[in-house]
């Protein structure tokens, strides 16, 4: 028996469909960076999530070979945020993070989705109910 | 036995890992570096010490860190989150594939060395256990919409035992172990645990207690 894959592909298999926040339209990069932005801090602020990804390989890496003063802020690469291509469709949402340990992963998981769910609704009321994929990427 | 395959090893693009000059994985090199593996290369080749180096630095920060924030906490304490930082570093170089959380259809997921390091971590919990490879199957798939078993995993989990162990208990308590951490800890459903005894082992000192997880 070959390992099949999920029954739902996983949006790390279709990434192509979604678009990381620094790959984003020019004219729209600055709200959509704001967007994911916003995003990822409603995320960390769940209880159980310890802190998105990319941790601390990229962090590490980064710090040492490509220094970067200036932005002090957390990435967010964690969260990645994407609608159709008219800007009217559903958002479609991948979050990755690294949970709590004492923590149920599946709990943390369907937090981050219900927040991820709430935030985009009140920002867009008039958007369909978005789509949120959550991958517990490590327990800390 | 069912054929079951392995887990991937190998990085797939939207893993971290990456390709050293030298040719070499990162992830390889630090595995080796804690493991104080005994490799010419690794003391000779600039950037697998370059690479080595950078893993002891975060160490040391981590520590530094946690000596910062809790002067007076025992070092045993700064000794496990350290290792629990670096165990996060190496699962973010090979995460392996996505496995479901929760209920089908909910996509939800997770990592499988994520999880497999915690069903591990369970079955040592079972006095004198040692856990081996731990590959995880699945999901089966094939059910009815709904049907929480579609969903489900199957576990082969290899385990070293003390020698004086009566096995059938010894196998059905790692197995409940398992399934619980599955159950309680993840939210991972589990169709089947299969428990693979590889060996037996007189523990040194005839100690009886099972690791911490």
């Amino acid at each position: 028996m070959t390992s099949d894959g999920p029954h739902v592909p996983h949006p790390a298999r279709a990434s192509s469909r979604i678009a990381p926040a620094a790959q984003a339209p020019a004219p729209a990069q600055a709200s959509h960076a704001s967007l994911v932005e916003a995003v990822a801090r409603a995320v960390e602020d769940v209880p159980g999530v310890a802190f998105l990804k990319p941790g601390l390989a990229a962090r590490l890496r980064s710090a040492l070979s490509r220094p970067d003063p200036g932005t002090g802020r957390a990435p967010t690469s964690g969260v990645r945020l994407a609608t159709g291509a008219d800007g009217t469709g559903p958002w479609r949402v991948d979050v990755q993070v690294v949970a709590l340990r004492r923590a149920r992963s599946v709990d943390v998981a369907r937090a981050v989705r219900a927040t991820v769910e709430r935030h985009l609704a009140a920002r867009f009321p008039e958007r369909p109910a978005p789509r949120v994929t959550v991958t517990v990427t490590g327990l800390v | 036995m069912t054929a079951h395959t392995d887990p991937p090893n190998d990085p797939s693009p939207q893993d971290d890992d990456e390709h050293l000059p030298c040719g070499r994985l990162l992830s390889r090199v630090w595995d080796a570096w804690e493991q104080q593996a005994d490799d010419p290369h690794l003391r000779s080749c600039p950037h697998c010490r370059q690479a080595v180096h950078g893993l002891d630095q975060l160490g040391s920060a981590v520590l530094g860190l946690r000596e910062e924030e809790a002067a007076d906490a025992p070092a045993t304490d700064a000794a496990v989150l350290t290792r629990r930082v670096m165990d996060v570093v190496r699962l973010e170089l090979r995460p392996g594939r996505p496995l479901p959380l929760g209920e089908p259809g909910e996509d939800l997921w997770i990592t499988e060395a994520v999880a497999a390091r915690a069903l591990r971590a369970a079955a040592e919990t079972v006095g004198g256990v040692r856990a081996g490879s731990c590959r995880i199957v699945g999901p089966l798939g094939g059910g009815p919409a709904g049907d929480r078993a579609a969903g489900a995993v199957e576990i082969v989990l290899d385990v070293h035992t003390p020698a004086d162990a009566f096995l059938p208990h010894l196998a059905d308590r790692v197995r409940d172990r398992v399934r619980d951490t599955a159950d309680r800890e993840l939210g991972m459903a589990v169709a089947a645990v299969d428990i693979r005894i590889t060996d037996r082992v007189d523990p040194p000192g005839g100690g009886k207690e099972g690791r911490t997880p």
